[in-house]
């Protein structure tokens, strides 16, 4: 293979980070996540979450929504069709890179 | 919780470690569902098949045991969903719901119509045993036929045409082997279909 090898996407390529993406990317593209059952499903803490979450949101990777259910503020996380993408493309990089170090 | 660089593998391994755990958290796939369906069509139905072939047991005990099991069975199915869908909004949601109310729907319609014509009395008792059986797995046949277009899942989509045929089958070769129809066709289906969502749940296919 002549191709260089692949950038990792900064924004995804960090643990906690990854397993956000992961764990949103698990869900159906329309569907939304509130932010305690994505705690959940991570073990994280709400205050490492929000950090987490919210630089993928500066990237425009995941949305947050606010809403009001019976009166009750919840807090609504979506990996967007970017957000995707780039998921898709960072694995893809990662076999390439595996390919390219680890021999076959 | 640091940010040490990852190396690719780790990557991999991280992403398939937090795939199984969402995975096994939003509910997985419809294998334990189907697996309690089988065990109560099959232990129900040739319990209710065994009481026709002695005079030990009472032929309403076999309606007893199948309509136990059924239940355990519904309030099992409605607490791994309702598990499986906390904290998940959007469409899934919706189409989840509306199918698990088109089932209470469809079945308590169904049970009016068999019940006034059982009651009308001018069907024989193995007529009317035809009657619920044939209705009940056509019924099931449909929901499936519906399962399977709403989640673009042929394997689904396969178990209710099964269930269909089952539900002729089960009218034409009469009472009482249509008991037998109802546990090896219809649990013995429910069954298949749990192992083969097993398999593929175990090998990571969604």
């Amino acid at each position: 293979m002549s191709d260089p090898l692949p950038q990792l996407d900064p924004v995804i390529h960090a643990q906690a980070r990854l397993r956000v993406t992961v764990a949103l990317a698990g869900l159906h593209s329309a569907d939304q996540i509130t932010f305690p059952r994505l705690q959940q499903l991570l073990d994280m803490t709400a205050g490492n979450l929000s950090t987490h979450l919210r630089k993928l949101e500066d990237a425009e990777y995941v949305e947050i929504t606010k809403a009001y259910e019976h009166r009750t503020p919840v807090t609504l996380v979506r990996l967007t069709a970017a957000g995707r993408a780039a998921f898709e493309s960072y694995t893809k990089a990662l076999h390439q890179l595996l390919d390219a170090t680890g021999g076959d | 919780m640091d940010d040490e660089p990852l190396s690719a593998e780790e990557s991999l391994n991280l992403i398939a470690q937090q795939n199984r755990r969402t995975r096994r958290e939003l509910g997985g796939g419809p294998a334990r569902m189907l697996a309690a369906w089988a065990l109560a069509w099959i232990v129900g139905w040739s319990f209710a098949y065994f009481t026709t072939q002695t005079e030990t047991v009472p032929g309403w005990a076999g309606g007893v045991v199948v309509a136990v099991l059924f239940v355990a069975a519904m309030v099992y199915t409605g607490v791994v969903s309702a598990r499986a869908g906390r904290g998940i909004r959007g469409p899934s949601k919706t189409v989840g719901a509306m199918y698990g109310y088109s089932w209470a729907l469809s079945s308590m319609g169904l049970s009016v119509i068999d019940i006034r014509i059982t009651m009308f009395g001018t069907l024989t008792s193995d007529q009317v045993s035809l009657l619920w059986s044939g209705t009940w797995l056509l019924l099931t046949g449909v929901q499936y036929l519906a399962g399977g277009m709403l989640w673009q899942d042929k394997l689904m989509y396969g178990l209710g045409g099964w269930m269909i045929v089952s539900a002729g089958l089960s009218v034409l070769v009469g009472f009482p082997a249509n008991f037998l129809v109802l546990t090896i066709c219809g649990g013995g289906g429910f069954l298949l279909g749990a192992i083969v969502y097993f398999v593929r749940e175990k090998s990571g296919r969604r």
